[in-house]
């Protein structure tokens, strides 16, 4: 189930580079390329490191928040309310920090908050087997309703010195960076060579066999939910301390656009296959067309379409690699 | 390898035909024909308009008696209410005769809102003070007041003319538009060169109040160049991003940034913020004081523009007083509101509180809304 990224032991070279470009990863990492290549060709600002810098602080929680989102939909779930979780736990993390606690509280305690209330949505899908699209759909609206009726919408000033976390820059990277490239490369590596992490794969990709080889099915989905709270917490923190106010709202389309980060890298909607690496990779690329658009003079109302595009784009991939996959069987 | 080919081609194609579209830049603006004020501040002649409010029926004579008001607006306990209320009692302890009451919904309620009316027509008071959660639904709970011969006064939200005698209207669209550019222009000079941040393509009052900008610069500043248009939905990071990736795009030939929404201004002025660039990249925008407090006293931003609600809710008693009065009647044209001075009348049964308020360094921290 896992064999999307495990290489035959004695590939040649060229046979891994080939099967590279032909992952959802290899061709991600092409598209990027390809992108930068021809916007910096039309401006050349586009590749300053000023604008670079906006591409990826201004969406690494996102990239984040696809970490947990694509081992979620690996597992053969999803969760459509990790927007409204992110907004939440953004306000938590504000309100803890203006009312004058220690700021590390404001930075770890929506962490816990966010694995708490994504360990609720996951215990009524694992062990109650209710759909995990109905318990977060409910999710969505408790947490949004319940975030506009406590905040009335005032949004967090004067958040105090030090706060900002993702605007610090070690070695020049924004910190938002460093903890995407970092959780990215962590989670890969856990979930393709920890038992847990394969386990994930197995129970997303085929669940009888993976009871059959003794994995607790309900378990299994229960601590993905909890992991994936813990991701939405760390993205909720990143977006929190990134700018000098806190909006106190839900941002408008932010499940869609983490659920893209992780079809369009890989992760199979129907469970069992992809990568956390194809879903940072695919959040970079929304990202740098998002700027893109700006740079070519399109409205960025396109950058829907365009989203729109490479699901189906990437999907239609999808299914001619399964289909490839089984008449060589 | 086919696959990959085939790919690559697709995002070509992509990226071909996004550039086509490039072609027919979107500014924003809507379609409607614009009414551009005249440049040195010259009140625009109104369109005589026939009066369409409605009076009350049978209202008792109160020319000079104590008059007793309530104030229902859409709901209390916020900021903004809370300023034009303070407005109102400004305005009663001026006149000596008036007492008015702020009540209402603690939630933003039309229902609610019709029940704190429906109580107050029911107890009986000299006139209502209103700002409409619903234009529409509103309308019969206001027509009722009316027939009990109570005085029925808007501001800041309308309801349908014909249930109210007068609405206070704090703004204009080709009045926002002239303060904009106008402070923009002192901060970039005549020549300098601007972008837009705005929600969407559809909000109306937007795509209204960058068209009557557009209209005004071209006239009052033709060598002003308007670059670009950015949509931002009403989403704080994405502001940010879209305002920082026009500074990236125009480095320096970029001059100022004007903000159109209370969530746009502040990012933009963020994106300047933490780009180094305060000084050099002006922000001008529609915003609330509290949202640009932090921005206006680091100096980055030099004008908020908006109404003053203080004013609104003050004008708003000058003109109930005026009606019982029997001075503000229909084919009135102007009302004289105390330290307002004369307010103009437009739009048949609307009093215009006068051009936008300019919220700075030296006044912001009187507000807190």
């Amino acid at each position: 189930m896992a064999a999307t990224m495990a290489l035959p032991a004695r590939a040649s070279a060229g046979s891994r580079l080939r099967r590279f470009l032909f992952s959802q990863e290899g061709i991600l990492l092409i598209a990027i390329i390809v992108l930068f290549v021809a916007v910096g060709a039309y401006n050349q600002r586009f590749l300053s490191a000023n604008n670079l810098s906006t591409i990826f602080l201004g969406n690494a929680y996102i990239a984040v928040a696809a970490i947990g989102m694509s081992m979620v939909i690996v597992s053969g779930n999803i969760d459509v309310s990790v927007g409204s979780l992110i907004g939440v736990l953004a306000t938590i993390s504000g309100t803890i920090a203006v009312s004058g606690w220690p700021l590390w509280l404001a930075w770890t305690l929506p962490i816990l908050a966010g694995m708490a209330i994504s360990a609720v949505s996951g215990w009524l899908i694992a062990y109650l087997r209710v759909p995990s699209i109905v318990v977060t759909l409910g999710m969505l609206s408790i947490l949004k309703g319940g975030l506009i009726s406590v905040t009335a919408g005032a949004w967090i000033n004067n958040l105090p010195q030090g706060y900002h976390l993702a605007q610090l820059r070690p070695l020049g990277v924004p910190m938002a960076v460093w903890f995407m490239i970092v959780l990215t490369a962590l989670a890969a590596f856990w979930m393709r060579y920890s038992g847990f992490g394969r386990s994930i794969y197995a129970v997303g990709g085929n669940a009888e066999a993976a009871r059959l080889a003794g994995i607790d099915r309900a378990r299994t989905v229960f601590i993905v939910f909890v992991i994936h709270g813990f991701f939405a917490g760390i993205a909720a923190v990143l977006f929190a301390t990134q700018l000098s106010v806190i909006q106190s709202t839900v941002p408008p389309n932010l499940e869609l656009t983490v659920i893209t980060a992780s079809v369009v890298g890989g992760v199979s909607i129907l469970g069992g296959t992809g990568t956390v690496i194809g879903s940072t990779l695919a959040a970079i690329l929304i990202a740098a067309i998002g700027s893109s658009l700006v740079f070519i003079n399109v409205s960025p109302y396109w950058l829907r379409a365009v989203q729109g595009l490479l699901i189906l784009l990437t999907v239609l991939a999808d299914l001619a690699r399964r289909r490839k996959r089984a008449r060589h069987r | 390898m086919k696959k990959t080919l085939f790919t690559l081609l697709g995002l070509g194609v992509l990226l071909g035909s996004t550039s086509a579209i490039a072609q027919s830049t979107w500014d924003g603006g809507d379609d409607l024909p614009t009414a551009p004020l005249a440049c040195d501040g010259t009140p625009g002649a109104a369109a005589a308009k026939e009066y369409d409010g409605a009076q009350p029926t049978n209202a008792p004579d109160r020319a000079g008696k104590q008059l007793t008001l309530v104030d229902i607006p859409k709901l209390i306990g916020i900021g903004y209410f809370g300023a034009t209320s303070k407005g109102m009692q400004d305005a009663a302890k001026e006149l000596g005769n008036v007492e008015v009451t702020t009540d209402g919904p603690t939630k933003a309620n039309i229902d609610e809102q019709i029940t704190f009316i429906d109580n107050y027509i029911t107890r009986g008071v000299d006139g209502i003070l209103f700002a409409a959660n619903d234009t529409v639904a509103i309308a019969p709970v206001l027509k009722k007041a009316l027939e009990a011969g109570i005085h029925v006064i808007g501001y800041d939200s309308n309801s349908t003319p014909d249930s109210r005698e007068w609405f206070i209207n704090q703004a204009e669209f080709n009045g926002i538009a002239k303060s904009m550019i106008d402070n923009i222009a002192k901060e970039i000079g005549e020549d300098g060169s601007f972008a837009i941040v705005t929600s969407t393509f559809t909000t109306p009052n937007q795509a209204r109040w960058i068209a009557e900008m557009g209209a005004y610069a071209a006239q009052c500043y033709p060598n002003m160049e308007w670059l670009e248009t950015v949509e931002a939905q009403e989403d704080n990071i994405l502001s940010f991003n879209q305002a920082s990736t026009l500074i990236n795009k125009y480095g320096e030939d970029l001059d100022g940034i004007f903000g159109m929404t209370s969530v746009a201004t502040p990012a933009a002025a963020e994106a300047v913020t933490q780009a180094g660039m305060c000084g050099k990249i002006a922000v001008v925008g529609l915003a609330t004081p509290n949202a640009m407090r932090p921005y206006v006293k680091a100096d980055c931003v030099k004008s908020v523009v908006l109404w003053n609600p203080v004013d609104l809710g003050y004008a708003a008693v000058y003109a109930a007083r005026a009606a019982a009065d029997g001075k503000l009647k229909p084919g009135s044209t102007e009302l004289e509101a105390g330290k307002l001075g004369k307010l103009q009348v437009v739009n048949g049964s609307e009093i215009l509180l006068g051009p936008p308020f300019v919220f700075d360094k030296s006044n912001i921290d009187d507000f807190d809304f």
